[in-house]
């Protein structure tokens, strides 16, 4: 394994674990069961694997490529998820004649989008990778 | 309607590394400038290198890039 499949594979755990969490948490805290997003700050420690050690060439063409695409997929998979709420927001609003949504809403909304930007991103690089070895 | 088949690059990195006095797959990393992992999906024929690494690794074992890649149509 890599330095960036690595990086890959504590993407997707930090991001799975973040939002097991969150899912524990919510019957607890309600609306406070976000702070269990702040989990994702792991992934920070995820830039100690690329680490320059010696001559060793560490991240290459190969990976940059894998990183290109998964970023692009995780990317385009937030933005979906935000176009797709905010539908079912507005149709929710016209059905249900209330005009405003509420602040709690967008920070769910948020945080969601942000998990599931670096867990799809993780995992399609993972994926990537795992294909490329079994070749 | 049918779809055209896309043509895939072979290579002989493997025969090649080989050949030239058991070169490792990690010495040929260092002196192409990628990982062995990508040595290694290289030579499974999963990776389609891009011109500049299939350029250096010719270069390498002074074959032609012919030599070394061949496009399976």
């Amino acid at each position: 394994m890599n330095a960036m499949e690595k990086v890959a594979w504590t993407e997707l755990v930090v991001c799975v674990t973040a939002v097991a969490s969150v899912t524990l948490l919510l019957p607890w805290l309600g609306d406070r069961a976000t702070t269990g997003f702040a989990l994702l700050g792991l992934m920070v420690f995820s830039t100690l694997f690329i680490r320059r050690r010696g001559n060793r060439v560490v991240v290459d063409e190969r990976d940059r490529e894998i990183e290109r695409k998964a970023t692009s997929i995780g990317v385009s998979s937030a933005w979906m998820t935000l176009f797709l709420v905010l539908i079912a927001a507005t149709m929710w609003s016209g059905y249900s004649h209330v005009d405003a949504v509420p602040i709690r809403f967008l920070n769910w909304l948020i945080w969601i989008q942000f998990a599931i930007c670096y867990g799809v991103k993780g995992l399609v690089a993972v994926i990537m990778y795992r294909r490329q070895h079994a070749a | 309607m049918p779809r055209k088949k896309e043509s895939t690059l072979r290579n002989c990195i493997r025969e090649l590394r080989t050949a030239t006095s058991g070169m490792t797959q990690q010495e040929l990393a260092d002196r192409v400038g990628v990982t062995r992992q990508t040595i290694v999906a290289l030579e499974g024929g999963s990776y389609t290198p891009s011109l500049t690494l299939a350029l250096r690794i010719t270069k390498v074992f002074g074959k032609t890039t012919e030599a070394v890649f061949q496009l399976d149509e």
